[in-house]
């Protein structure tokens, strides 16, 4: 029989290695959110649900139309790549970008989030929770004594790889430095010649493959339904505890909320885990307000 | 628009208004008190959101204060009904005050998502604390007794929903154009400015958080009048982001756009009960199409035409 | 059969014309004179409604295809003492406030004879009060609604799938007389179902002298870790589940990766689709040990099942075609059809409100859908109390002896 310490720490080890895989998972989400709000001024309320999208795109073209993995993977990709930058074409450019009609954009992404939940419903699809074919095998790898899958390692791996691109994107390449500079200052962006509604509409479209990314790596995780979207949630908790602003920050936040939610569980309550990434927003914010990887705050309005 | 039209305009609704108990049967009266609890809790999001400039997604827990203190106190503790609404009021504006005072150093998203968790904690809250709120397993509303009169049906409620709802409402007018409803809207156009013209800006703040959470009292005060049964699931960020949706819709910052949007989509939702399988895609698409085209909402809308017409 | 009144759009204009037109020329009958409304000569109007909407539409929409094909062919065979049954179907959106719009519509809009309808427990029990008020018979479809049934009342009548408080006792009550069991792994939800299926799992575990480590989860956890890893340090001898689908998936394939060898026992509440179970839990080998729970009176594709099966794919042959349907709730609404009709034949040629709901408190009849019969009584407003279970190692499912019916009675 094993001491209580022991228990605790096996609860701590597990708790933390399990927490770390599913928090890489909304650390990318938080990723998309994060790149959105910086160019946009809001919050995207579909993100979710064009992450289930993606998802079901995805399973519609492995399962039902047997693609292979290396070409349905890109095809979805492209799928919501296209079709993000597109709403950001046809709706959001007309409604505008700018804090001023902030609560507009969240509305319309909102009556996005409502059109694609209704359309994965209508299919008949969407009642099951449902699968991808496992890539990875369900073989076990033990790391101390905390135990893992090689799906789970793969998946934090990929979700890391995923993110290092996305940061040598940013930082090195001429299109990603125009997104950060429109991000930065969307004025002075326009100046020096950066397109700011080309720029905009491929961070949508950035943003869109981003989700539907990480939904491929989750499905077999956390299982597809219509209402998958929900866990985007997670994904804005990640991004306002790294600050809303900052990608490390949102990469950090994502894996703090990943381990809280198993702590939580495993050393107060199961009841509790739904409700510790709100109380994690709320004692970060009432700390520091502006988030843990936030700038200071200014006053933008004069 | 003519004065001439308003008061018109003013009379048939008043007289639609009384009329309907008589019309109506007890569903349409139901719906008749919905839409005026959703006006009520509209307007007071719309202090918040449309007149300070604070976004505050918060409202439903405030709501759920309102209703949990009125269902407790009258069905526990036998207080009176007006007695245990009032309670809930004043304890939906304390707690509001207090989150105002929180949440003072934030702003813009960083305001939104911190509400919005507070919202969360709070539904937790009510599916949680089952030694209170009685947990997932909902909470029984007794009925209400109003001067001695007992309130059984929709149809007894309805004056007592709309007297309240027209009081509030002139209150709200009234507080539009006082000197605290300038500095609300002084504080929602420029902060420093404020500060510049001598408005104490926390206080603004804090008194408008205030306001807003016991509006959404008074909300749960005015439900628990005519509704029998209160669930946790009724609490969530989905009903906050209902009231958000009517304000926007209706046009920020209006006091009649938050009661025609509180109208408008109260009865989009009925009506689109009656084709459940594309509902989620017609909703979606009539959100997205408004914003498109309607930016202003809809009071925006009228004064545009307005100003053509004259 | 006039075709779904419910589907045309009317507006709120037509909405309050009719209402009021309702008020001013009360129904009269054509020969005979009714003192309830909803019934004339020829037809009887029932109000039929589920969630047809949103996230619950998968619950409720084929128990209401189901309920609306017995309807059907009640009718072709000419009905119920000479009425064809007429049907209003609502939307109720698995919310309390727009069920109770839905009822309210259908009660006194539509002025239906009797309810039938509801997939969401906690969104039934809202309408308590106002079907209680007005002594119209209320019939669940498919939701559990034990907050409405207990304790019990003289017009509401649900559980025809299966109460949730059967649900919990019978599950200890088969690991006990099954693997002998005595610490007992309960993984439940935080909401209303998981409360209720808790209630009598704790009573039987009290009753059997056996402990219950219990670990209540949300339906949307989407990390499993933190409940399995502390079921696994309690070292329960067996593990019952009365999760959802999703939740139970992701649970068992923890479990597997843990290394828990223990039974595992699956309610109802999570059995949707075991084919799609396997493969989202990705490996056969997580089933070694793994029962499930049915309230049906065969496996779903056996022979006793046979001919609802039949029937719903000869009715609907479109929807019968979409992935995934029939869906396993699909044959509740049929027996909750039937609890209806059944009650309506008994109740004569002249039924009044107050007969039918009469009949309802005694009614006990053989559904040829359910495990058990459904009956009512005395304190007992739950229709069906009774389960199978089945092995299911990840391919078939073996029956395995006994009905087990719950033992939990309602004391006031």
């Amino acid at each position: 029989m094993m001491g209580d310490w022991q228990v605790y720490w096996l609860f701590l080890q597990q708790g933390i290695a399990s927490g770390l895989v599913t928090g890489s998972i909304y650390a990318l989400l938080a990723i998309a959110i994060v790149i959105i709000f910086k160019t946009t001024d809001a919050p995207n309320f579909a993100a979710g649900e064009i992450f289930m999208a993606g998802a079901y795109i995805a399973l519609y073209l492995l399962i039902f139309s047997q693609i292979a993995y290396v070409i349905a993977v890109p095809v979805t990709l492209a799928i919501t790549f296209v079709f993000s930058a597109l709403f950001y074409r046809i709706v959001l450019r007309r409604i505008g970008v700018s804090p001023a009609v902030a609560v507009n954009v969240v509305i319309a992404t909102l009556g996005l989030s409502f059109v694609l939940k209704g359309i994965v419903r209508n299919t008949g699809f969407g009642d099951v929770p449902r699968s991808f074919p496992a890539v990875f095998g369900a073989d076990t790898v033990q790391i101390g004594d905390a135990v893992l899958t090689t799906q789970d390692v793969a998946v934090f791996a990929l979700a890391l790889l995923a993110m290092a691109i996305f940061f040598v994107f940013f930082n090195y390449t001429r299109t990603g430095r125009a997104m950060r500079a429109v991000g930065m200052n969307p004025r002075a962006a326009a100046l020096v010649g950066i397109d700011l509604h080309k720029t905009r509409m491929l961070i949508w479209g950035l943003s869109g493959l981003l989700s539907a990314l990480a939904a491929i790596l989750i499905a077999p995780k956390i299982l597809m339904t219509a209402d998958m979207g929900i866990v985007v949630i997670l994904g804005f908790a990640a991004a306002i505890v790294g600050g809303f602003t900052s990608l490390p920050g949102a990469v950090v936040g994502g894996l703090i909320i990943g381990i809280v939610e198993n702590l939580v569980g495993l050393f107060v309550s199961t009841r509790a885990i739904v409700v510790a990434p709100f109380i994690v927003i709320m004692l970060v914010l009432a700390i520091r307000p502006q988030g843990l990887f936030g700038g200071p705050v200014v006053i933008k309005k004069v | 628009m003519t004065r001439a039209s308003y008061i018109v305009a003013a009379v048939a609704a008043g007289a639609l208004l009384v009329l309907l108990p008589l019309l109506g049967s007890g569903y349409i009266v139901y719906l008749a008190n919905l839409m005026l609890v959703y006006i009520v809790l509209a307007l007071g999001l719309n202090i918040l959101i449309g007149e300070t400039g604070q976004f505050g997604l918060a409202h439903v827990a405030f709501y759920g204060i309102g209703i949990y203190t009125t269902a407790i106190l009258t069905g526990r503790f036998d207080v009176p009904f007006l007695i245990a609404a009032a309670a809930g009021v004043l304890l939906a504006g304390a707690i509001g005050l207090l989150l105002g005072y929180v949440s003072f150093r934030m702003r813009d998203i960083y305001l939104a998502l911190s509400t919005f968790a507070f919202g969360e904690a709070m539904q937790w809250v009510y599916r949680s604390w089952d030694a209170v709120t009685n947990g997932p397993n909902g909470m029984r509303i007794k009925p209400a007794e109003l001067f001695g009169f007992r309130i059984a049906t929709d149809h007894d409620a309805y004056p007592f929903v709309l007297a309240t709802t027209i009081i509030i409402i002139a209150a709200t007018v009234w507080l539009r154009r006082s000197r605290l409803g300038r500095a609300f809207r002084a504080v929602r156009e420029s902060e420093p400015a404020a500060l510049a013209m001598g408005v104490d800006v926390r206080r603004a703040k804090v008194i408008a958080f205030a306001l807003s959470a016991a509006y959404a009292g008074a909300a749960g005060g005015m439900f628990a009048s005519f509704s029998s049964f209160i669930h946790p699931d009724s609490l969530g960020f989905t009903e906050t982001i209902l009231v958000v949706t009517m304000i926007v819709v209706g046009g920020l910052g209006s006091i009649p756009g938050a009661i025609v949007g509180a109208l408008v989509l109260g009865a989009v939702q009925e009506l689109l009960r009656q084709a459940p399988s594309y509902q989620e895609i017609l909703y979606g698409v009539i959100l997205i199409l408004f914003m498109m085209y309607l930016p202003k909402g809809l009071a925006g809308a009228v004064g545009n035409l307005a100003r053509r017409a004259g | 059969m006039r075709r779904m009144k419910a589907f045309a759009l009317p507006g709120l204009i037509a909405g309050l014309a009719l209402s009021t037109a309702a008020a001013a020329f009360p129904i009269k009958a054509g020969q005979g004179t009714y003192q309830d409304p909803g019934i004339t000569d020829d037809t009887i109007k029932i109000g039929l409604f589920a969630p047809l909407s949103g996230p619950a539409r998968a619950y409720g929409e084929d128990p209401l295809n189901a309920a609306r094909m017995w309807y059907e062919m009640i009718n072709e065979m000419g009905g119920i003492w000479g009425r064809k049954i007429e049907l209003v179907i609502e939307d109720d959106r698995c919310t309390a406030n727009d069920l109770v719009a839905a009822v309210k519509k259908l009660v006194e809009q539509d002025q239906v004879f009797m309810l039938n309808g509801g997939s969401c427990s906690a969104a039934a029990v809202a309408a308590q009060e106002y079907v209680l008020r007005n002594k119209v018979p209320y019939v669940m479809l498919n939701a559990s609604g034990d907050g409405a049934l207990y304790p019990p009342t003289d017009y509401i009548f649900g559980g025809i799938s299966i109460s949730q408080r059967a649900v919990g006792g019978i599950a200890v009550d088969f690991v006990v007389k099954h693997f002998n069991a005595k610490k007992i792994g309960y993984i439940n939800h935080d909401d209303a179902y998981g409360a209720w299926n808790l209630e009598t799992a704790e009573y039987m575990a009290k009753e059997h002298g056996v402990s219950l480590s219990v670990e209540s989860i949300n339906p949307n956890i989407t990390d499993v870790t933190a409940p399995m890893l502390k079921i696994r340090a309690a070292n329960p001898d067996v593990l019952i589940l009365t999760t959802y689908a999703r939740p139970a998936a992701l649970i068992l394939k923890r479990a597997h990766e843990l290394g828990f060898k223990g039974p595992i026992v699956l309610t109802v509440t999570g059995t949707a689709n075991l084919k799609q179970l396997v493969e989202n839990v990705g490996t056969k080998d997580a089933f070694a040990n793994f029962y499930v729970q049915d309230v049906i009176n065969d496996s779903p594709d056996g022979p006793k099942q046979r001919w609802i099966i039949d029937m719903y794919k000869k009715r609907y042959p479109d929807l019968a075609a979409k992935p995934d349907h029939p869906t396993p709730y699909m044959p509740y609404g049929v027996a909750s059809a039937q609890t209806v009709t059944h009650a309506l034949m008994l109740a004569g040629p002249n039924p009044t409100r107050e007969s039918v709901a009469r009949i309802l408190r005694t009614l006990t009849f053989e559904s040829g859908v359910m495990a058990g019969m459904i009956s009512f009584g005395e304190n007992d407003r739950a229709g069906q109390e009774s389960s199978i279970f089945l092995k299911f190692d990840g391919e078939t499912q073996v029956l395995q002896p006994g009905v087990y019916t719950s033992r939990w009675t309602y004391k006031p």
